[in-house]
Order: structure tokens, then sequence, then C-alpha cells
């Protein structure tokens, strides 16, 4: 087994840097930011799902004390629509464009008085005369329009129809899974002020850059003259990715009162303004050998969306990946209903991951083959699909090293063969392969006279730790230590990064800080170029490296100088460099990977109650290098315990008749709590990645991904029951 | 109407003028500029708003302000003395019980309140006491983690984690 460590500080289990202020209370997140003459704003959602608004009474609500303006469709300016996003589509559409409504809990007005209170008991006095219409709701509603293969992502190779109809075994079945809601912690909040044409926004997003290009576009100002501030985010988990039509409407409430004015999301808001995880089903087709060879995959995958928003859904994007099997076809559906806009949640296309998983679980039955033992039967040894090399992957090692730390090999094959008096126990296991991206990022680093690095981009840290890994890296590439460099993230400002999403941040930024350092000791060469004074005159970038403060050759340590010798003699204040990364994978030669996995579970069924408990899991995962070994794991647990939500508890529940979310609380919506938490081992396997310049991959979703397949599969395994919808209730083990 | 409320919050006195809908987390939070307390539900469910008042926890959003008159609050500003953290503080940080950090400051004054009355805490009993504290980011080990390392620590060194 190889744990994967690195040289000097990376991989070292480094606290993170933004401890104390964290558990101080002094992390200012976007809702604690305040200004002089700051006012409150409160929304007014529709109270139907589809329609139209016949009037709007807002008289009573604009004579209320304190209130500073009602701004509604009928005097709201006309607004651009958002700019096409990279990697995820058309923004959400601008807010209060017309009399229409299209779901449950849509924004129609926002009510801007002095105080909090006022502006909620001003809400409440805005009357709205709806004409409604009969809504689409439910996934299989036969009136709702359907969008084939949306993104252009759909997989075809070999030929799946011929391969199914002359396979020795087939399998065909049905998967649903109930919408979820992201639900960071920290309700989303927007601060907006304007100095003149200047718009300068507090918001909770996951990324900086793409909110100014959307609110530069909406309210047709040059991108320089926004800038969007979030130096702390209380969660996100794919809720900030957007820049929601509730941002949009405190900036515009900002600019028509002419005084900085801020927005807090109720927690039911956070359930209708902010995506959630699409409702979704699935038909999956298998077709096999005896011997357990896959020889066909047909795997349609259909998920809910709103009447007008684009969400890019790929419930199947792994599923040609995974095995190598010759004849693949992949099917995405959108169905457009009467719902508030899904976006991404943590690790989309984990529902794919459920069926495929649960999936093979019902052949290793079927052909009587232990269920690891088929997956390494349909093993990918390269990308089934490009036929290339993977840029890196240790799945069997996850497999071995899993397999090993939970004690596989004790499982009994038949079910409800491992009861324990009133128990019934079971192991079930899935394996995973995830996608992850490396995607464009630029960084600005410099040293200061006195020896301190300074490293800039406008990434965020939405709790994963960006700002202890950014640090990390810095410190190793430059060669100081953690506490000489300041990493300041989370302003548009500064140079654009991609987003703290689709598990591609720490990789991205990474790559950028290492093509920076670079520079900058290339920048310290260049001045020494005509340096008679210094032992480093006329040397390249391939003599030299960086230790302890200074940079020295790399045959010869003893001969070098440090940056602070060398910017005093010079009298530089400061010496930068800019990064970035700009990944091709075209003609690179290799399959980037992302991240693999395995997971294991057990779980313990009361026999007479149905009571089902997660007694414990582990993981092993390959994330290539890891960067920072007690944030990796602390990720890994923190998703996997948002997978047992997904498989056990999280179900985001719309009224069939009127559209409205019915349990939009934490009282209804239930998110693990402290004690549902089971015993979580995790083991990270694998070697560097080629294709990532820091040779890791990302490991924020991973984590989720397998979870809902080794627990239902246990379940099986406990008690003969196939679960094929999530979550798991009682009433289905009954 | 206003209603004038005189308080000590972490040791200091406040007299304000309040409006009596005024809830406590809004007072320290808007009034007082004590932001690390957090808002993040508005049903009493997630524990984020959590304080001690009187030397026993409460959600500072069920309280109004005015309840608070004449009593005592202490907040995650409070917890540290003299710039030294609590135990409770360094073992969230050491143990890497947070992420986010949203949750935490409601996460440490509940672990107060549990080391208070069971200095030294099972898991179990850890993760039973803090049952009303939500958080979606660690999956709570860190945080049963944490806790049992403060407890270690108040144990050995008694002064460290005195609560005024
Ligand atoms: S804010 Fe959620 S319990 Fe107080
Ligand atoms: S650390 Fe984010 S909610 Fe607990």
């Amino acid at each position: 087994m190889t744990v994967v460590t690195a040289n000097k500080l990376l991989g070292d289990p480094v606290d993170r840097v933004d401890g104390p202020l964290k558990v101080t209370g002094a992390a200012p997140y976007p809702s604690d930011v305040t200004y002089p003459g700051l006012v409150h704003a409160v929304l007014v959602q529709s109270t139907i799902a589809a329609g139209t608004i016949r009037s709007i009474d807002a008289a009573d609500a604009e004579a209320a004390p304190g209130v500073l303006a009602v701004i509604t469709h009928e005097n709201a300016p006309a607004l651009a629509e958002g700019p096409m996003t990279p990697l995820l589509g058309p923004a959400p559409p601008s807010p209060l464009k017309d009399n229409r409504i299209l779901h449950h809990g849509q924004h129609v007005a926002i009510v801007v008085a002095e105080t909090l209170e006022q502006a909620t008991a001003a809400a409440r006095l805005v009357r709205i005369d709806y004409e409604e219409t009969a809504p689409v709701l439910g996934i299989d509603n036969p009136e709702a329009a359907v969008l084939r293969n949306p993104w252009g992502l759909e997989t075809q190779r070999g030929d799946a129809a011929a391969a199914l109809a002359s396979a020795e075994v087939v399998y065909d079945e049905t998967f649903a899974i109930a919408a979820g809601t992201n639900n960071p912690l920290g309700l989303f909040a927007t601060v907006a002020r304007w100095e003149g044409d200047r718009l300068i926004v507090h918001e909770s997003t996951q990324w900086p850059t793409m909110a100014r290009q959307t609110l530069a576009t909406v309210f047709n100002v040059p991108e320089n003259d926004v800038q969007v501030l979030v130096p702390y985010l209380g969660g996100g988990f794919g809720a900030g990715l957007r820049t929601w039509p509730h941002a949009i409407l405190t900036a515009l409430a900002a600019r028509l009162v002419d005084r900085p004015v801020k927005l807090v999301l109720t927690r039911p808001q956070m359930f209708t303004s902010v995506g959630h995880r699409a409702e979704t089903t699935q038909r999956l087709r298998l077709g096999a050998t005896r011997a357990g060879r896959l020889v066909a995959i047909d795997h349609v995958g259909t998920s809910t969306l709103g009447a007008e928003a684009a969400n890019m859904e790929f419930i199947s994007i792994e599923t040609g990946a995974a095995y190598a099997c010759p004849n693949v076809a992949t099917h995405d559906r959108q169905v457009r209903l009467n719902i508030p806009s899904p976006g991404w949640m943590r690790g989309p296309g984990s529902e794919g991951n459920f069926a495929i998983e649960s999936a093979l679980d019902e052949l290793s039955y079927t052909l009587g083959i232990d269920p690891l033992e088929l997956r390494l039967r349909n093993y990918a040894e390269v990308h089934p699909q490009s036929g290339l090399p993977w840029s890196s992957k240790a799945l069997r090692e996850c497999y071995r090293v899993g397999a090993e730390r939970f004690g596989w090999t004790r499982r009994t094959p038949e079910i409800g063969s491992m009861r324990e008096g009133n128990w019934l126990v079971g192991y079930g296991m899935a394996g995973v392969t995830f996608g992850g991206a490396q995607l464009p990022c630029q960084v600005r680093v410099s040293i200061r006279r006195d020896g301190s690095a300074h490293v800039r981009s406008a990434a965020t840290d939405i709790g994963t730790g960006t700002y202890t890994v950014a640090t990390q890296l810095a410190a190793e590439l430059l060669g100081l230590d953690i506490g000489q460099v300041r990493v300041e993230i989370g302003d548009s400002d500064l140079a654009p990064a991609p987003p703290s999403g689709g598990s591609s941040l720490a990789t991205s930024l990474g790559g950028a800080i290492r093509d920076a350092a670079g520079n900058l000791l290339r920048a310290f060469l260049n001045v020494l170029a005509e340096d008679h004074r210094s032992p480093l005159q006329g040397r390249r970038r391939d003599d030299v490296t960086a230790a302890d403060g200074r940079i020295h050759l790399v045959d010869d340590p003893s001969v070098g100088e440090t940056y602070s010798d060398i910017l005093a003699r010079h009298e530089l204040d400061e010496l930068a460099a800019d990064g970035e990364i700009n990944p091709q994978a075209d003609g690179a030669g290799m399959a980037p990977s992302g991240p693999f996995a395995a997971r294991f579970a057990e779980v313990r069924i009361d026999a007479e109650l149905g009571l089902l408990r997660v007694a414990r899991i582990v993981s092993a995962v390959d994330a290539g290098r890891i960067l920072n070994e007690k944030l990796a794991r602390s990720q890994i647990i923190g998703a996997t315990v948002m997978g047992i939500g997904m498989t056990m508890l999280e179900e985001t529940i719309f009224d069939p008749g009127s559209g409205r979310i019915a349990n939009a609380t934490f009282g209804d919506y239930l998110i693990p709590v402290n004690a549902d938490v089971p015993d979580l081992d995790v083991v990270f396997v694998g070697e560097p990645d080629r294709f990532s310049p820091i040779g890791s991959k990302g490991l924020g979703e991973v984590g989720i991904v397998g979870v809902s397949a080794a627990i239902a599969n246990a379940v099986y395994h406990a008690t003969g029951r196939r679960i094929r919808s999530l979550p798991i209730t009682i009433d289905q083990l009954l | 109407m206003t209603r004038i409320i005189t308080l000590r919050v972490n040791g200091k006195s406040y007299e304000n003028e309040v409006s009596p809908r005024l809830l406590l987390v809004h007072y320290l939070r808007d009034v007082l500029g004590l932001t690390g307390t957090h808002i993040a539900c508005d049903t009493s469910q997630c524990g984020a708003c959590t304080v001690m008042f009187n030397g026993e926890s409460v959600k500072s959003c069920t309280m109004l302000a005015v309840q608070a008159d004449g009593g005592e609050v202490k907040t995650v500003e409070g917890l540290a003395t003299n710039g030294k953290l609590h135990p409770l503080q360094q073992g969230f940080w050491e143990k890497h019980g947070l992420q986010c950090g949203f949750c935490t400051p409601g996460m440490l004054m509940s672990s107060l309140n549990l080391l208070q009355r069971n200095p030294d805490p099972t898991p179990d009993e850890i993760r039973h006491a803090l049952e009303g504290n939500l958080c979606r980011c660690t999956g709570y080990q860190n945080i049963v983690a944490a806790v049992q390392w403060a407890a270690q620590e108040m144990k050995a060194k008694p002064a460290a984690g005195v609560a005024e």
C-alpha cells in the first residue's frame, strides 16, 4: 500500500491557518458585514406555483414605519440576463422581469426598511392578487416538456442495443432518488453598496469571478466596477455556484434606495432560492456474460428542471468511464416543472453511481460472484471511452486496502447469514469513479523585503481549507515557513480563479501557485542578472531551488542568498510574479483522472422494528497526492456523513398539488446530527497524478459518492430487500 | 415603544434602548457588533446561536433582548482569556473540529455547557449533548475528538478552562 506523502510540507497535517479566527468568532462571513446607514431587505415570495400576478397592492407596505422601498415587477427597471457561465451554462433568469409565476417561492417583491423587523413586518403587508393556473409538477408528469441530451454529454460506444439483445444475462431496473437541499449552515447573505457606478457586494458565493461577471452583465456596468467579497463562507455544497436572483435584487435595491442594503435568506428561503439536488429517476440495463463480464450498459437518467432555468445535470456522466465494457449508451433527460431551479449539490453524478453500483451488486447475486470480484473482472485498466491510459488510477488498491481494513473476507455471501440475535447484519460495498476537473486559474505571488510571501487570487475557502493548502504550497515552493506566507482570497479584484466547486479548486490554484513560484524565482534571478555581488548572478531557473528563505544552487546549497538580502540590496520593497494554469487535456496522451474510491459499509437492522443503523463505513480513496492529510480526511468524513443523509434522511418534498416545499425547515428536513454518525474510517492510497502539476486530484465531492450504494447493498445482504429508491425509509424495511 | 435594558456581556456592562421585539441574537450581533454568534435557522433547531445566559446555554434566537435584562451573557468572543484560547477553542483547532466554522461558536458554547456539567464525557455523551447543534461540514467525528481533547486538557490544567 502506498499512502501518499510527499517531501516536506506537502501532506503534513498542518492545522488550518484560519482556525484561530473561526474559534474566536472573528471570521467575517457575508452576513456579518455592516455599514453606516445600512438598511435591511426582506423578500416577498410567490404563494402559487404557476400563473400570473393580476395586481400588486403595496400601499400599506410602503406606508409602514421605516419602509424605504417596495420593489416589484411593476416598478423595477428592466435588468439584462446574466451571462453564459463556463462549466455551468446559462445564468439563472434575472428577477422581476414580468408578471409570470414559474414556481412557488419565486421572488415577487423586495421590501427595504431601516430595520430588519420593519422590513419583515412590511413584507407581510404586500397584497398580491394572483391568476392561478395548474402547475406542472411530478417527474413523471406526461404534460411536462422533456429535454433530450440537453448538454451533449451522452456517451455512445459500440452497439448497446444489439449487445443487450444477445447478452447471456440481462439486468433491467429503475431507480429513484428524492430531491435534496444543499443547506449549508450559513444562511446566504448579500450586502450591496453602490459608490456612484461602482458596485461592492459582500456575497455568499463559491465563485467571486463568476459573481462579478454576472452582476456586471445584469447591471450593464464594466466588470472592473464590480467587486465581490467573500473572505469566509458558511459552507456552500454547490448552492453558491450561481449568482441567484436574491443577490441581484439586493444590488438593485441598494441602487434604488441609495443606501447599503443587507439581505439574509431565511432557512425556508434557502430551499427555494439557491438551487437543490434535482429529483431523479433512472433506468439501467446491463448485459453480462455468465462469467461476469459486462457486455452492454444502457443508462437513462432523468432529472427535474425549473420551468425556464438551466442546470447542467449529468446523472450518467461516469457510467461510460467506470468499467471496461465495449457497448455503452447513456441518455440524459430533463423534465421542466414549476419548481425552484435545481442546481449542483455536492457530487453531481453520485446518483448514477447509486444505480450502477446497486446493479452490479444485484448481478453478483445472480451470477454467484463476490461483489468485489465482479468489479475487478470489469476493471477499466485504461479509459474505456478514449482508450488512453489514466493519468493515475489506484482503484484496485482502494478495493484491496479498503476490503482489508473493513474485513470484507468475513462476509458470508448468503442473505441474512450474518444475523446477530435481533440484529440483521449486512455488508455492502461500492466502487467509485468520479470526475474532477482542473480549470484555468491565475494567482499573483510576491515576496517582501521582510521575507514574507503574499499569495493573491479570487479563489474562495468555503470551509474546505483553501487558505491552509495555498499557504502550505507557497511555503514549500518558496522555501518559507508557514507563518511567513499570507494568503488573500475571496475578492474578485484579485486574479481570476475557478469556483470552489467541481472538486477543482485546490488542484487548479495549486498548479497556478506552482507556476507563479517558478516565475518568482526567475524574477529574482533576473534582478541578479547583472549583480556581480550576488553568488547567483547569471544563474538560470533550473540551477536553483529555494529553502529557508533563500535561493540557492541545487548542486551546492551553500551558494545562495536570502530573498531579503536581494530585495534590500536592490532597494525593492517587493517582487511579484503571476502564475496560471490552463489545462489542456487534448493531446496530453492520457485521460485526466478524477478521484477513485471504494466504500464498504456495515448495517444493522432491527428485525422487528425495521430500524436501520449504519454501524461503520470504510472509505479507501485515491485522490492523488494528498496536500494536507488532516483537511483531506475531514473532507471525506464530512462528505460521507452527507452521503448518509442522502441515503437515509434527506428528502425535499414538493407538495404535489401546490408545488410548495412542504418541509423547508431543519425540523422537517432532516440532516444528520452528531448522534447519527457511525464509526468512519478513511484511508488514502495511490500516487501523485501525472496530469496535475501538483499531483493532487479533487477530493471535495468524492466522499459523498458510493455511500448510498454501499449502504443499500448492505441492507440487501442483511435482509434480502433490494431498495432502489432514496432515501431508504423504515417503511421500505418492514 | 422601546425599553431600556442593562446587562453584562462577556464581563462588560451595557445599557441600551431596544425594541421589545428584538431578539437577543440580533441585539448581540447588530447592536453590540458581536457577530461571532451566528444565525442559521428560524425555528430554534440549529444551535448556531448558542450563548451562555446566567451560566446555562441558551439559543439566543429564542430569547428576546428584554428577557436578558439584568442578566449575564457570555458569547464566543468572551471564551478566550487575555488572548489565550480556551481549551475548547484549542481543541476545535487542533483536532480540526471545524471546516466552514459557521457552527463553531454555537458548538463551542454547547460544549462548554456540557463540560461544566460533565467534565469527563464519553464520546456517546458528547454526541448526545451536541445533538442540538447542527454541522453540515465536518461529519462531527472531529468535533467529538475536540471536546474530548479539551476535557483532558481541563483535567490536566484545571485553571485553563475556568469560565469565570
Ligand atoms: S439560529 Fe438556529 S437555533 Fe438559533
Ligand atoms: S463547520 Fe461548517 S457547519 Fe460546522
